[in-house]
């Protein structure tokens, strides 16, 4: 291992502006994580148009650190509010707010704070040792074995990420075809742009990721507002039983660990999400102890396996993306467009050809997460003064920056009408439950998905039968035929989403 | 539930049907040299779409029969409509705004109108909450991107 290069890349991360940058980022995602509603792929698809003028090391680190944020600040409203910020902090209501009721809500955010920093640091270190031997075997593949890998991936996203295969496969059909609009890459002709210059360089990105991801998830709030109004919540005192003690910590220990194993295999597995591995680790700490009767009445260990799991996902599921180039899920998706406006193409070359900016970017994470350590322990008063932020409130704000968002990239008029179409689209995908996590993966690899197809067609000839040589690629072929049936089949006979999969995010 | 899988699942097939027969027959492109042609894709995406809604159309018939579930309602809960109707409208109108004047100056007023829609009506909640996302626009837009006012 190059020593000198990972020095730099801590001396790059340790000066004033990256120290801000990242720091920014972490405090932003924590007080948006803190408000319940507001997701990390919301944050993120809205914080995008604030990177422009960064350079990419501070802008992928400045979304790195708030997608950790959020991750970290969604915990607050889960034990404060029993509303979680988003729904990978679902889990952390069961034994938070109880605890919290209890009279020890120091006691709760405290658990929840040490054990998203520690599952985020193990997942990070993980992902250092896993990732560039894994890019290594990656740059052996050739288009045939990625375009099988994609295909592959997006099947399984479908059928994992919503209710049922077919409306996910149907999402991703429409990710796909939208995705191709633009300058074909191979003649040059325009490909479905009507006329219209604008398209010409496809579908804008920003106007994609902010309609889908975040107005239509502020229409589906302000809906929501008819019904349910904002609940109060546990106030923080300073009550001297309400403190964290070695013992009590001490005893979440195994659970912090089982949960960072847990978030980080999920994490690295596409269309997951991180709602299943924090419910999986949840329930796996519940079997696992000796009394099982205290959970969900304010045990420790079920804030600590719950939020573990959950901080532990975001750096697992960069290892496909710095591996291979595949986003698992939506915030990975929004990291390859931040990566591509920055004029970076994420994936295995980019280790081979740039070690010191992917040195840089996992120093970057290390730093982000004693960064968020320090805020979430210092501010803790502050953030639990968050959650009584109204939703109405919100939602107005989040809609003014969706507008500004786009203005600020200078797409103009034609933008922010592509923007409402979008917002629209994702507001009906998610009434009727079409996984908008799979439309969106979906757009976003598209470009490499017909690369890879366009290479593999002109290398083959047209031939199919080359694929008999090709293993890994028929591996591939053959796991996309199996999941294909398994999932249909379980779409057919339980037509329901897989437990907290929803919002794999 | 049914029932809107199969209007919904009808509206993913009759807009591949359209993809398949319209779009990108006349605006896809066609081959002009050895290599795959720029419809393939388009059009493997269509008939995805149009296999996948053809199977959630007919899962949705089938659970319909099984459960007497009719094809249509005439119970339509328009207050309901209404309140998620409104917000896209009132977007839609701060667009249209956007085409005669910059987001920052508009930005406030939009804000505040909503706040009060959504039944915000303290006044000192309303006028910082309006504000300051303004304030940190221009800001962004003006001393850190240097794009001027946007």
């Amino acid at each position: 291992m190059d020593f000198s290069a990972i020095s730099d890349a801590f001396g790059e991360a340790l000066t004033l502006t990256s120290f801000i940058g990242i720091g920014g980022g972490v405090l932003l995602g924590y007080i948006i994580g803190v408000v319940p509603g507001l997701s990390r792929s919301v944050a993120i698809a809205i914080a995008i148009p604030m990177t422009f003028y960064m350079s990419p090391f501070i802008a992928i680190s400045f979304l790195i650190g708030l997608s950790k944020g959020t991750a970290a600040g969604s915990a607050v409203s889960a034990i404060l509010l029993n509303a979680p910020g988003e729904a990978s902090s679902a889990a952390t209501c069961f034994d938070g707010y109880p605890m919290a009721r209890g009279g020890r809500p120091k006691t709760a955010l405290k658990i929840g704070l040490l054990a998203s920093v520690i599952g985020d640091i193990l997942a990070t270190m993980i992902l250092i040792f896993v990732a560039i031997p894994f890019a290594r075997v990656a740059l052996l593949f050739g288009p045939y074995e990625m375009a099988a890998i994609l295909a592959f991936a997006l099947v399984f996203i479908a059928g994992l990420s919503g209710g049922s295969l077919f409306k996910g496969l149907a999402a991703g059909g429409l990710g796909i075809f939208l995705g191709t609009i633009g300058l074909d890459p191979q003649t040059g002709m325009p490909r479905m742009t009507f006329g219209y210059a604008e398209l010409m360089d496809g579908m804008p990105l920003i106007a994609v990721a902010i309609g889908t991801l975040a107005l239509s998830e502020m229409f589906v709030q302000s809906d929501r507002l008819r019904y349910e109004r904002d609940t109060m919540a546990v106030k923080i005192g300073h009550d001297k039983a309400d403190t964290l003690r070695w013992p009590e910590f001490r005893i979440t220990i195994p659970a912090i660990i089982r949960g960072t194993g847990v978030g980080t295999f999920v994490g690295a597995l596409p269309g997951l999400g991180p709602s299943v591995g924090s419910f999986m680790s949840y329930g796996m700490t519940k079997r696992a102890s000796k009394t099982p009767e205290r959970f969900g009445k304010g045990a420790p260990e079920g804030i600590a396996a719950s939020e573990s799991a959950d901080n532990a996902v975001i750096p697992a599921a960069l290892i496909p993306l710095f591996g291979l180039g595949i986003p698992g899920n939506v915030s990975a998706a929004l990291l390859v467009g931040a990566f591509a406006i920055h004029g970076i193409t994420v994936g295995p070359l980019l280790i081979r050809d740039n070690p010191e900016f992917i040195y840089s970017i996992f120093a970057g994470m290390i730093v982000a997460s004693l960064i968020m350590l320090a805020i979430g322990w210092f501010g803790l008063m502050v953030f639990a003064q968050i959650t009584r932020v109204p939703h109405a409130v919100v939602i107005p704000i989040v809609i003014f920056f969706c507008l500004a968002g786009m203005v600020l990239q200078g797409y103009g008029v034609f933008g922010l009408v592509i923007l409402m179409a979008f917002a629209l689209l994702g507001y009906l995908m998610k009434k009727y439950d079409y996984s908008f996590v799979t439309f969106l993966v979906a757009f976003i690899i598209t470009p490499m998905l017909e690369l890879n197809l366009r290479q593999s067609i002109i290398l083959s000839r047209g031939d199919p039968m080359i694929l008999m040589n090709r293993p890994i690629a028929l591996f591939f072929i053959a796991c996309t035929i199996v999941a294909l049936v398994m999932l249909g089949y379980r779409t057919i006979k339980k037509p329901r989403p897989v437990e907290g999969a929803a919002a794999a995010d | 539930m049914h029932r809107q899988s199969f209007w919904s699942g009808l509206v993913v097939v009759g807009f591949a049907l359209l993809a398949l027969h319209w779009i990108i027959p006349g605006y896809a492109g066609r081959a002009m040299m050895r290599g795959m042609p720029p419809d393939l894709l388009p059009r493997v995406a269509a008939w995805l779409m149009l296999i996948s809604g053809l199977f959630v159309v007919g899962n949705a018939l089938f659970h319909m029969w099984r459960t007497g579930e009719a094809m249509i309602s005439t119970e339509v809960n328009w207050g309901a409509l209404g309140w998620s109707t409104w917000p896209f409208v009132y977007v839609g109108f701060a667009v249209w705004l956007a085409t005669m004047f910059k987001v920052t100056y508009i930005g406030a007023p939009v804000i505040a109108g909503m706040l009060i829609l959504l039944g915000e009506r303290r006044w000192y909640v309303v006028i910082p909450c309006a504000i300051a996302p303004v304030i940190a626009l221009y800001v962004l837009s003006v001393y850190m991107m240097r794009i001027g006012v946007v």
